[in-house]
């Protein structure tokens, strides 16, 4: 990808998953990347996995407070910032009927309020020294209704306007566009899915299998890169066709 | 893009619809200078031929097939050729398309009919043919030229629309069929993009190119697009980056349809 090289990239969440390869791929491109995640453990061992980041910061995105101590941080190690990639969240797998008030207000307080505390953060950076480009972590349950997720998919379908909103206000400076993986292979999803349940879903996907974490840090550097310059306002689908048809698709 | 000397399309080969100009000829050069052998097929000899030219002077490999993407012959032709003389087909760019720029009360069935051939009915032949190519070699990729107008209305342009419009839909049910035998399938919507069509949409509207070009750069990036733009879209859904996308429509536009 071009244009990344020196950038200064910061990773939300970025102590595992999709967050962990993203952050090794913008290392392959020569980027400065800082991992911020809310894991202490996770965010040693990361730190031991890829000696070439720049620095890792502990912090709680659904705290506003903890995010801009964060950001001071951020400042001491990359004085200023290119690219974020808005990656934090959480899901939590229960019926709709189910979902107590303190769960729904933690999955939206990281989902959507945690996006909007960093962005708002690495904005003011990126207006102050000259562009940059923030990518938010949708889903494609910001897209489609999937059972059991309710307080997850409302919140990604927030992120994916709250994307096209901040892409009026902050262009031309500012690139902001959303990516929405489907079915990856994630710790997340291997804590969550029986091997049964795993099967289900390759049994859905066109492409017949399950994305990698590194398929979706591809999308990221592409959308970061000078090769999307004229990208901005957009939710990418990464999901090996799943939702192309949707329900009657299904044989 | 890429890191590697052989480029990220290394031992590819790729045909490109309408490659004579516009955005298919940026994607030509793009697509070869990443080390894919390219097919340019179009109906402009003359812009086809000094495209193909101008890859092998650069020492790499080009054919160019003259080629009415309306035509079932002519269609099943270009693959063979491409097959016969590169070696194979991995990459089926589906770029050719025309507007008309009229309502439904001021376009000519003759117009209506040849916007949903070169648009629409190319796509389904030409990957008729490829196809079965891909999927013998293992797999393959199908990028289909849609637009910012297969997604929204547009004024004066309903044929286009239309056109566009299914370009979108049938990218996404190629996807559900093709996507075990490893074919992807995808399709970009670019906003406006300054080409000889974007050009020509200003003489049918009896519109200065400047005034024409000036209104269509009012967009959040503050600019329209320039072929080179959308032919990087093409190089991500060509390559490896995306092999978990399929299905998908990219929208390359400076923010037009963000709000």
């Amino acid at each position: 990808m071009r244009g990344l090289e020196d950038k200064r990239v910061l990773i939300t969440g970025g102590a595992g998953g999709i967050g962990a390869a993203t952050a090794a791929r913008f290392l392959d491109e020569g980027s400065r990347v800082v991992v911020l995640d809310r894991d202490e453990a996770a965010l040693r061992h990361i730190k031991r996995e890829m000696p070439a980041l720049s620095g890792t910061i502990v912090a709680d995105v659904s705290d506003a407070d903890d995010v801009a101590r964060a950001f001071e941080e951020l400042d001491d190690l990359l004085a200023g910032l290119d690219v974020l990639i808005n990656n934090a969240g959480i899901s939590i797998r229960h019926r709709f009927m189910d979902i107590s008030p303190q769960e729904w207000r933690q999955v939206i307080a990281v989902n959507l309020d945690g996006v909007f505390f960093v962005a708002q953060q690495a904005a003011q950076r990126m207006l102050a020294g000259g562009g940059g480009v923030i990518l938010n972590m949708g889903s494609t349950s910001g897209l489609m209704g999937y059972h059991y997720y309710a307080d997850y998919n409302a919140s990604k379908s927030g992120v994916i306007e709250l994307t096209r909103s901040m892409a009026l206000e902050l262009a031309p400076a500012v690139r902001v566009n959303c990516v929405c993986p489907g079915y990856i292979l994630t710790p997340m999803q291997e804590a969550e899915y029986t091997p049964e349940m795993l099967r289900a879903c390759e049994s859905k996907i066109p492409l017949g299998r399950l994305g990698r974490p590194e398929e979706v840090a591809a999308l990221f550097t592409f959308l970061a890169s000078d090769d999307a310059a004229f990208i901005t306002g957009h939710y990418f689908v990464i999901d090996g066709g799943e939702i192309a048809g949707g329900l009657a698709s299904q044989q | 893009m890429s890191n590697n000397e052989r480029g990220i399309l290394a031992g590819k080969v790729a045909l490109i619809t309408g490659g004579a100009s516009g955005i298919g000829r940026a994607t030509a050069l793009l697509f070869a200078r990443e080390g894919a052998a390219v097919s340019v097929v179009d109906v402009d000899e003359a812009g086809g031929q000094a495209v193909a030219q101008a890859i092998v002077d650069d020492g790499r490999q080009a054919i160019f097939v003259c080629c009415d993407v309306s035509q079932a012959e002519d269609c099943q032709r270009a693959v063979q050729q491409t097959v016969d003389e590169l070696g194979g087909l991995d990459i089926l760019f589906n770029n050719a398309g025309i507007i008309r720029r009229a309502t439904v009360i001021d376009t000519t069935e003759e117009e209506w009919d040849r916007v949903m051939a070169i648009n629409v009915k190319s796509i389904f032949l030409l990957s008729k043919y490829a196809i079965p190519i891909m999927a013998q070699a293992g797999g393959g990729v199908i990028i289909n030229m849609a637009s910012g107008w297969g997604l929204v209305g547009g004024r004066r342009a309903v044929s286009y629309c239309a056109s566009k419009g299914a370009v979108v839909n049938m990218t996404r049910a190629m996807a559900l069929d093709h996507g075990e035998q490893n074919i992807r399938v995808n399709c970009i919507s670019p906003g406006d993009t300054d080409t000889p069509m974007l050009r020509d949409e200003a003489r049918q509207l009896g519109e200065s190119d400047e005034r024409f070009l000036a209104e269509a750069a009012q967009r959040p990036l503050q600019r329209i697009g320039q072929p080179e733009d959308i032919a990087q879209a093409a190089l991500y859904l060509a390559s490896d980056a995306s092999s978990f996308v399929t299905g998908t429509t990219l929208v390359v536009d400076g923010g037009g349809l963000a709000g």
